[in-house]
């Protein structure tokens, strides 16, 4: 953690590298490398958890970690230009130095996953901790079954990680599934919504699922997973809330007696269902 | 208030509304509370009198979905005041005038809380009762008497118009239309001081405010769904309770609310900390009256002072 | 136990302002709360509840977290006495229990260091708690709903009486015993004394409400919590912070810059869940869009969640929240209301 004697300090990081993902230049991905060496020996991460971006005189704003661990030296984060600090981030520059926080929360389960097949169906820029997943379980391919990855966004431009959406398309040892709200000019892929095209897919519903994206595919997913005979316990999403503090004091992302900070973001549909205002 | 009872039994059994606003005994001494009536036995509950605080009106706008349900048609129960909030509301397009039955009371007053409290030493009075022009309040360890003009609220004091100018339902017998002849002297004898000893007093009562927004929420011309105090990009004001950002809320509020405020006196008794709220609104108002010859509330057909333009309007405070 | 003149207390107080920093029920206003006070002379003893609660003193509206500027970030430090505060009802120490659990224990958490709050811990950690009885309850109290008690000592390191002509002290704590043996111009009570706070007991126990069980409202809060009733509770009020603001026990807080360019501070301050804006996120989505919602999730954090997390209440049924709220949704009448409930599910289903 950032300050073991003050957990609101941030720590600092430097702008390594900014990468444009879309065309409007909306979302943008930031690879930031430690200032201190001490930070970088104790920050200690699996994939799932977040980090608070702290921008001076903005505030600061919640961020799932979308490099893995497995990837040493930078910290990544996409970020989406939406509200008074994301806006200030997007400003950023390579060379500039920022604060972080974290890593909190806690994380996707990769020891239970282990040996099984994983279902990972993710939508728009929330595919950020999903990347660190995919990337982790790619680096420890052996230790994992069948990967089947259901990724959505409004429209080509939107998907993040292009790139490496093309290298992961032609491996073998993970089946990509990637689909657009409708249908453009030169898209060759899938046309529909997640929930829709998760139902075309099959899925096995042996397997274990993790969704990720916002509220509303979320929302509308899990019906159909259930629907699939998905194990209530199998199936596992992480939350997005607004956040200030990051460690379980400051109320926010309260949902019942859980804190997405602290208990979360990940949690399995056994665990959400039955807590009131959790989608 | 059988009258009253019955009224409104035979606007819902007549499915003339769908539910009806009122006020019902509340829990303490001085407190009646909003109760929403949907059935004839529920209407055994209506009361009114001095304790009617609030203004009930205020739930027929912003965030609509707090009453759960969408109701077509709603009654409210009204004071002078309430009433010309439902004007306002009318005039700027909030409601449909046709879809609220209003059934109007003729209006004596209401209790200030803070000055009762005040009259006892914060001592808790447990229990009061009306004696013609005068209010015998008792505690634990006392009784004491007062007139009862010492215990109502300032606005009620300079109220013209205390029958529901705008009603469909009458109860009781009007009061008609009251001449104040004073009805600004608080705000003209502060206008009398200096404008160091005015900004004094401002600073010093502006710094107890704890922003917690009672006085907003309960108010009826605040409906704004987005408040500019809640955005954040751009961040308009701080949001510590200091006194600068303090003052900033109230004024902008103030000036928000400029030929809107019915000067209802929600925001006054909501205030957990009695911070002198009316010294702005009430500055705010007789200036309107003064500038447009506008009062909120009053003529359902005139436009709102801030939304229309008149070539002899006073110009001075753009040509300096 | 040890007694002295309440013409005498000025003496006290300077004594303990010599290595405390003391707050006390004082005028703020037009009303009372607790403020640092400079003597004995500013303490207001005629009343029973201060309007606000006590939290401000360890959990300020706004408190400066750090500040930035160019030469990096500076966290303030306490070089200040520690703090001392008077006259705390049974309903206030109780509080700071539960606020410490938060706050300061943090003992639910695996790495316990990491999710201890600095800025209470600097404060609380030090302090000296002065409880004192509640001679008279008023008629918004239900601490005994909620193992409170107006001659209860937990949460004080000394405990007061006031006799009307006398101030007995008792050490509860070490750390008040400790305090109270440095204190040499003391009598020691008598039996005539005990009897009389007994007396006293009695009759502020007497203006009390009638003992109400709500060990079932964990358990009926987690059935209900998809019940209409919610829409019921919830109806009338008008979300405003009002009381989020007074309770002692509400620590919710969001956090802020505010500066100019690069040099500025970050601060926290009280936040109310209340407020539509709690829990809205960038994107427009809000999670608790409903006035219903918010209603509940201040309900349930005190009678449900809490209990998951700290094995206890997040109430000490002071009663401010009962005072304040402008349109009498009386949190007591709820209670009951939940209580009798009926629950309309049927539980096969």
């Amino acid at each position: 953690m950032c300050n073991f004697d003050n957990t609101y300090i941030p720590i600092q990081m430097k702008v390594k590298k900014i990468l444009i993902e879309n065309p409007d230049r909306s979302l943008r991905t930031y690879d930031l490398s430690f200032v201190n060496e001490d930070d970088k020996k104790r920050f200690n991460y699996l994939p799932g958890q977040f980090c608070e971006f702290s921008i001076l005189g903005k505030g600061e704003s919640p961020f799932g970690i979308a490099s893995s661990p497995t990837e040493e030296e930078i910290l990544k984060f996409t970020v989406s230009r939406t509200g008074s600090v994301t806006n200030e981030i997007h400003y950023l520059e390579e060379g500039d130095i920022v604060g972080i926080r974290g890593p909190m929360g806690n994380w996707y389960p990769i020891e239970k996953l282990k040996g099984q097949d994983v279902v990972i169906i993710g939508g728009g820029f929330a595919f950020t901790t999903l990347r660190s997943l995919i990337i982790y379980l790619l680096e420890n391919r052996d230790d994992y079954g069948k990967i089947t990855v259901i990724y959505g966004a409004r429209n080509p431009d939107l998907f993040i990680y292009k790139d490496e959406l093309k290298i992961w398309d032609k491996r073998d040892d993970l089946i990509l599934h990637l689909t657009v709200d409708k249908h453009v000019k030169g898209w060759d892929k899938l046309c529909g919504f997640v929930p829709a095209i998760t139902k075309d897919v099959k899925p096995d519903p042996t397997s274990w699922c993790i969704v990720c994206g916002p509220p509303v595919m979320i929302k509308f997913t899990l019906p159909v997973l259930l629907e699939m005979g998905f194990a209530h316990d199998k199936i596992y999403t992480s939350l997005e809330r607004r956040m200030k503090c990051g460690i379980g004091k400051c109320g926010r992302c309260g949902i019942g007696s859980k804190y997405v900070c602290i208990d979360g973001p990940v949690f399995s549909y056994e665990e959400l269902k039955n807590i009131p205002d959790a989608f | 208030m059988q009258q009253l009872v019955d009224k409104v039994k035979e606007i819902i059994k007549n499915k003339e509304v769908d539910v009806v606003i009122g006020w019902g005994r509340g829990s303490l001494p001085f407190s009646a509370t909003p109760i929403f009536v949907e059935t004839e036995k529920d209407a055994e509950k209506l009361i009114f009198d001095e304790t009617c605080r609030n203004n009930l009106t205020t739930y027929l706008t912003k965030d609509k979905r707090r009453i759960s349900k969408e109701y077509k048609k709603i009654g409210i129960v009204v004071k002078g005041c309430d009433s010309r909030s439902v004007v306002l509301y009318t005039v700027e397009n909030q409601i449909k005038r046709e879809n609220v039955v209003l059934i109007g009371i003729p209006c004596n007053g209401v209790f200030e809380k803070k000055k009762l409290s005040q009259l006892v030493d914060g001592k808790e009075i447990l229990d009061f009762q009306i004696d013609r022009e005068n209010i015998i309040l008792k505690g634990r360890n006392f009784e004491q008497t007062h007139p009862l003009k010492e215990v109502l609220c300032d606005s009620c004091l300079t109220c013209q118009y205390p029958d529901a100018p705008e009603h469909d339902y009458f109860i009781g017998t009007p009061r008609k239309e009251v001449n104040v002849p004073d009805a600004y002297k608080t705000i003209n004898e502060f206008g009398k001081k200096s404008s160091e000893e005015r900004w004094a007093y401002i600073q010093e009562e502006y710094s107890k405010c704890i922003r917690c927004y009672a006085c907003r929420n309960v108010c009826p011309s605040c409906y704004c769904p987005e408040c500019f105090v809640d955005q954040n990009d751009p961040q308009w004001i701080g949001k510590t309770p200091e006194v600068t950002d303090s003052i900033i809320f109230h004024l902008i509020r103030n000036l928000h609310i400029a030929g809107r405020c019915v000067d209802c006196g929600a925001c006054v008794s909501a205030c957990p900390v009695d911070l002198d709220l009316r010294i702005m609104s009430k500055k705010v108002e007789k200036e309107i009256k003064e500038r447009f010859d506008y009062t909120a509330g009053i003529d359902i057909h005139e436009k709102p002072a801030m939304a229309s333009y008149c070539e002899h309007e006073k110009q001075d405070f753009i040509m300096g | 136990m040890i007694k002295i003149k309440k013409t005498d207390l000025h003496n006290f107080i300077e004594f303990l302002i010599k290595d405390y920093n003391v707050y006390a029920p004082a005028d703020v206003g037009k009303k009372i709360a607790f403020k640092k006070i400079n003597s004995a002379f500013e303490i207001r003893h005629d009343i029973t509840n201060t309007h606000l609660s006590p939290k401000n003193v360890f959990f300020p509206q706004s408190e400066v977290m750090f500040q930035y500027s160019d030469d990096g970030l500076k966290i303030p430090e306490r070089n200040e006495k520690p703090i001392a505060v008077w006259g705390m009802r049974n309903c206030d120490t109780s509080s700071l229990i539960m606020l410490n659990k938060v706050f300061g224990d943090a003992h639910q958490m695996p790495d316990k260091n990491m999710y201890k709050d600095p800025y209470w811990k600097m404060k609380y950690d030090n302090c000296l708690i002065f409880g004192q009885a509640c001679n008279e309850p008023l008629s918004t109290c239900f601490c005994n709903w909620f193992d409170g008690n107006p001659f209860a000592k937990k949460g004080a390191d000394v405990f007061v009486v006031d006799t009307c002509d006398h101030f007995i002290f008792e050490g509860v704590s070490e750390k008040g015993k400790a305090f109270l043996l440095k204190y040499k111009f003391a009598e020691e009570a008598t039996k005539t004394d005990l009897d009389k706070i007994a007396e006293l007991k009695k009759t502020a126990e007497s203006y009390l409400p009638e003992k109400l069980d709500v060990k079932p409202l964990y358990n009926k809060m987690s059935q209900i919590w998809d019940e209409p009733i919610w829409d019921e509770i919830s109806a009338k009020c008008i979300n405003c912070g009002a009381c989020t603001f007074v309770c002692p026990t509400c620590h919710c807080f969001d956090v802020s810059d505010e500066g100019k360019g690069k040099k500025g501070k970050r601060i926290r301050l009280w936040d109310s869940c209340m407020f539509q804006i709690f829990t809205r996120e960038a994107s427009g989505h809000n999670p608790r869009e409903l006035s219903t919602q918010r209603v509940r999730q201040r309900l349930m954090h005190k009678y449900n969640y809490f209990m998951d997390n700290y094995e206890q209440y997040l109430c000490t049924g002071c009663g401010r929240c009962v005072q304040v709220c402008p349109v009498n949704l009386d949190i007591r009448e709820v209670i009951k209301q939940i209580l009798d409930y009926k629950i309309s599910r049927n539980e096969d289903n």
